[in-house]
């Protein structure tokens, strides 16, 4: 029996006036897996990821995650279903004004009736899990860019169960020994959160370090989705000349 | 071609209202049903208290130029008896709030377009979003209650500054005495005079910030985008608080009839 489909959008199309951005997109990321969303800079990655999470409609076609459907949500629901996502913006969007230990606590401190030795004790145990602990009073401006990635991975997991992670280019401008390892920390948010992910990157290596499904896009279109066998074996152009890049 | 740009600059026009009102009727909301006390009293720290310095001096300066000209235009009258009401009159009713928004939205307004513009370009704002937290709620309601609770207060202040510094060149320069100058402007401490000098601050306040969240929220494009947005909304909330000083001026003349 299959794992149960947790997020799925179904002919979702994006265009704004005569210029589309996704063309009748249909995926399937079952719960608990992370599917890896692959593709040239501009072809339409980050709007899949905008559509999911409710900051852009779809001009047609449907996003569900759980069965509700997120394209049809209003403002009051869009922000409860967000206080169950989070989400790891290219540069981290660390907030500039607060420390590390204030942005991972900004969260509970919206939403949560929290002391603040309870939110204190929460912060230190998210930043002990991503490695940061002794920066909580750092300011962001004060860290690395792959301090800022990992600061902003506790920040979006703040919530007390996220069920849902997306991650929108977490390794750009990283160099490799970071890269790799914001991706094992990727993979061990999923392991021992269970939360089902969506990953963007035009990493292919990075890509199969986090991944269990791959999806290719190329002209605001699905070309390719599938386990890494399926895609090494596809014979689309685009994919092998990507995957001989890569390598 | 012409028929185009006049119905894009149309819709451009009308598409900015329609989202500036929802902007502003979504703060009120806010501050009447989800009031943040703690982020709104940062807010009057930085928008208010930071400004002391240049309204006052403006202030300050307007005053002794403003008494300085009266004083030289009054005096081939006969007049120079009337100076203190003059002098006080022409700052509580326009002079002092006017001048008071303009120093504030060159530093208020573009401090807060540039601040909001770089949490939009960094996608800070976004990162709000998806936390659950209305952008709207979190940065605007506060930043909109503080304008319009403090700059009153420092246009009332910078009022009696400005007057105090009449005082100084009616004094020394034009030679009045200090009691009739201040004789003259107790007569100018009138309600229609004092409704003028509070009802415009609070509505310039409003203007000041909302045009500066307005710009800066929606901005684009990276510094350049920060800069141009800047530059816009510092424009804008000039020419606003102008248009608004006119509109209030006809208005409580109308209420009050011409009366000083």
């Amino acid at each position: 029996m299959g794992l149960e489909a947790v997020i799925r959008l179904e002919n979702v199309t994006v265009s704004f006036g005569p210029k589309i951005i996704l063309d009748s997109i249909n995926l399937e990321i079952p719960s608990g897996k992370t599917m890896v969303i692959l593709g040239e800079s501009g072809s339409g990655k980050t709007t899949i990821l905008k559509c999911v999470l409710g900051t852009l409609r779809p001009s047609t076609g449907h996003v569900l995650a759980n069965g509700q459907d997120i394209s049809r949500m209003n403002e009051e629901e869009l922000l409860l279903f967000r206080q169950r996502t989070g989400m790891v913006f290219q540069e981290g969007a660390l907030f500039d004004s607060l420390t590390v230990g204030e942005n991972v606590a900004f969260w509970l401190w919206e939403h949560t009736t929290l002391q603040d030795e309870k939110v204190e004790e929460r912060v230190r145990t998210l930043l002990r899990f991503v490695g940061l602990e002794d920066s909580i009073d750092q300011k962001p401006s004060d860290l690395s860019g792959g301090m800022r990635r990992r600061v902003a991975i506790a920040r979006a997991m703040a919530a007390e169960d996220p069920i849902f992670m997306l991650y929108d280019e977490p390794t750009t401008g990283l160099d490799p020994f970071t890269s790799k390892s914001i991706c094992d920390l990727i993979r061990r948010v999923q392991r021992e959160f269970r939360t089902t992910n969506i990953v963007v990157t035009h990493d292919l290596t990075d890509a199969y370090r986090v991944g269990d499904i791959f999806t290719f896009i190329k002209d605001a279109k699905v070309i390719a989705s599938g386990s890494r066998q399926d895609i090494e074996s596809s014979v689309d152009p685009f994919i092998q000349t990507f995957i001989s890049l890569d390598s | 071609m012409i028929l185009d740009s006049v119905r894009n600059f149309i819709t451009g026009f009308l598409n900015t209202v329609e989202d500036f009102t929802l902007m502003v009727l979504k703060s009120f909301r806010y501050l009447v049903f989800h009031f943040r006390m703690r982020e709104t009293m940062i807010e009057m720290d930085r928008l208010g208290v930071g400004s002391i310095p240049i309204v006052f001096l403006a202030s300050l300066f307007a005053g002794l130029d403003m008494a300085l000209q009266f004083s030289v235009v009054m005096a081939p009258y006969g007049a120079s008896n009337l100076l203190g009401k003059v002098v006080a009159t022409s700052i509580i009713r326009d002079m002092g709030p006017v001048l008071a928004s303009l120093v504030m939205s060159a530093r208020v307004t573009a401090g807060i377009t540039s601040e909001l513009g770089m949490m939009a370009t960094t996608q800070q704002i976004e990162a709000l979003l998806v936390m659950g937290v209305d952008p709207v709620d979190r940065l605007i309601a506060p930043k909109i209650l503080a304008g319009m609770v403090m700059l009153p207060i420092l246009s009332v202040v910078g009022n009696l500054l400005g007057v105090l510094a009449g005082l100084m060149v009616a004094v020394l320069g034009a030679h009045v005495p200090a009691p009739l100058y201040w004789s003259g402007v107790r007569s100018a401490l009138t309600l229609p005079n004092l409704v003028n000098g509070v009802v415009k601050p609070f509505v310039f306040g409003f203007i000041l910030v909302s045009v500066g969240c307005y710009y800066g929220i929606r901005t684009t494009g990276g510094a350049q985008g920060v800069g141009r947005a800047t530059t816009k909304a510092v424009v804008y909330a000039a020419i606003w608080i102008l248009i608004a000083n006119f509109l209030i001026s006809k208005f409580l003349i109308d209420v009050w009839g011409w009366k000083l």
